[in-house]
């Protein structure tokens, strides 16, 4: 009896949720979906720990896809900073080079660069979005002065 | 002929004897892993500074410091639950490796000589040497093992 008291109540409360949220999310989906039928990605990627490592290292997504990348900071002793920057083929040490005496900051406009997330304390979690490239091996990296040299990655963009 | 034998019998047992003793006294810690990993993580930032010396950033080399001592806490996290015997043994010698590497901080607000840092920088590996030998052979960091990332794996700074 008491179950049925409350059963109509839940159901009318969800079918009202529902309701209201239909038409907004319908909208949402149809833009989404309207423009070309993009591909989405979604990808993660951490530290090793404190190392300076990205687990995995390297990282598939088709080309023209929008990807949504997570990176997360697995650090738990050091203070030391990381980010993750994806840069065009051939350019991760100048790029690198170039951020070292910056804190590793990127300049919002190096065309150089493809994507980037911002700096990540232990513990944190940040994100990007960019359109996946052509196909090919694009390289990312960690811009914190010296981490560039260890920790990298690949990530292999599929036609 | 017999002797020769002898000897070479003696000898394997020897080294039998000793690779048992260091495995046991390897099982004996509490928490073997975890001091493993942060003797790992003292190297790491050790080849940090060297990297940030050789890179003539010299104005990073005190936030590697920092790191250091905030690695060699996390040896002392580590050890929190080992005999108060190697405790009293490790401190000192991570004390003075701690204050090794402030030299090499210190040195670096000043001196902007490659060699003389490095220098400095050689003493301090030493000290932490000195921390390392306290530890069974199967815990301590291999010099030659190049660091975890890929960067490392494709022919990083390797060792201490």
């Amino acid at each position: 009896m008491h179950v049925h008291l409350h059963s109509p109540a839940r159901l009318s409360r969800r079918t009202l949720l529902v309701g209201c949220l239909a038409v907004p999310l319908s909208a949402i989906h149809c833009t989404r979906r309207q423009p070309s039928e993009q591909r989405v990605a979604d990808l993660s990627i951490e530290s090793d720990g404190d190392f300076l490592a990205f687990r995995p290292d390297e990282l598939t997504c088709p080309s023209g896809a929008l990807v949504t990348l997570t990176f997360h900071h697995r650090g738990k002793y050091l203070s030391a900073r990381h980010n993750w920057v994806l840069v065009r083929p051939g350019q991760l040490e100048v790029v690198d080079k170039s951020v070292e005496h910056n804190e590793g900051i990127i300049p919002v406009d190096d065309p150089r660069v493809i994507a980037w997330t911002p700096m990540c304390d232990k513990g944190g979690m940040v994100m990007t979005r960019f359109t996946a490239p052509a196909g090919g091996d694009y390289p990312f990296f960690c811009s914190t002065p010296g981490h560039g040299e260890c920790m990298q990655g690949v990530l292999h963009v599929t036609v | 002929m017999k002797s020769r034998r002898q000897r070479l019998v003696i000898l394997a047992s020897a080294g039998l004897t000793l690779a048992l003793a260091t495995q046991a006294s390897a099982q004996q810690l509490k928490a073997p892993d975890d001091i493993k990993m942060t003797l790992r993580l003292l190297v790491q930032v050790s080849n940090d500074f060297k990297r940030q010396i050789t890179n003539k950033n010299f104005a990073r080399v005190p936030h590697e410091f920092m790191e250091y001592t905030e690695a060699a806490d996390a040896v002392r996290s580590a050890m929190k639950g080992e005999s108060a015997d190697l405790k009293a043994k490790v401190e000192p010698r991570l004390k003075a490796a701690v204050a090794a590497y402030q030299k090499v901080s210190d040195m670096s607000a000043k001196e902007t000589d490659v060699d003389k840092l490095m220098a400095e920088h050689a003493k301090a590996v030493t000290a932490m040497n000195a921390v390392f030998n306290l530890f069974p052979a199967a815990l301590r960091p291999d010099p030659n093992l190049p660091p975890p990332g890929r960067g490392g794996r494709r022919g990083g700074t390797a060792g201490a």
